[in-house]
């Protein structure tokens, strides 16, 4: 292949990955959008946030 | 030589993140587990391992799950608590008493997890490692005398068919 056609083919190749990476992120959030129209959202996941810690005194 | 040095040396663990860490993943455990005092800790994580097929491109996601893995060798109970790489927070606990699951060991292949079924229906499968550096999917912790603790206590008491 001639030296001068790489860097357009590097350019096409990276053109195609980054078409791949769009369309599947598009597939994923239609396929989403199906699963909460379907099933409805979520149940809301019990959390605990971290808790704060305690300063520890020696006393009055 | 600098340059060749740190090559050579390898990854340097950050001691203050990693005991930063495990007082989180202490206080964490502590906050949603009764008696956590009486449990040894180390970090673990769950791969969720899917495959896709969206026509123009394919194939498969992992899903990482991080858990405060903990055990009491008194009551042979090991207690899993979601949580995520931060650690600023945690989910609710799960409990597997040896006496209630229906089998646990240690894989082989493809990886060498602590597989757990607590019945026929599902098991869970954890990961466990001295020290994973990528801060973005794991809990940054250094844990080789525990893990092999776990990994002693996991093999020789708690294995059953």
């Amino acid at each position: 292949m001639p030296w001068e056609e790489l860097p357009w083919l590097a350019l096409t190749l990276l053109g195609l990955v980054i078409l791949g990476h769009l369309w599947f992120h598009f597939v994923e959030a239609l396929l989403a959008r199906a699963k909460r129209l379907l099933f409805g959202p979520p149940a809301p996941q019990v959390w605990h946030e971290l808790p704060d810690e305690k300063e520890e005194t020696d006393g009055p | 030589m600098g340059f060749f040095d740190k090559l050579f040396k390898g990854p340097q663990i950050d001691t203050a993140k990693s005991d930063a860490n495990a007082k989180k993943m202490r206080a964490l455990f502590d906050h949603v587990v009764e008696n956590g005092a009486d449990y040894r800790l180390i970090y673990g994580y769950t791969e969720d391992v899917s495959r896709f097929n969206y026509g123009f491109v394919h194939g498969s996601k992992t899903k990482i799950g991080n858990l405060i893995v903990g055990w009491n060798e008194a009551t042979d109970t090991i207690v899993a608590v979601p949580t995520v790489p931060d650690l600023s927070g945690c989910g609710e606990p799960t409990y597997y008493r040896r006496a209630d699951i229906l089998k646990a060991y240690r894989n082989k292949y493809p990886t060498d997890a602590f597989v757990i079924y607590p019945d026929k229906r599902g098991y869970i499968a954890i990961n466990a490692y001295d020290w994973l550096e990528d801060e973005s999917l794991y809990v940054y912790v250094s844990q080789d005398e525990a893990l092999a603790a776990f990994t002693d206590y996991f093999m020789n008491r708690f294995a059953k068919k």
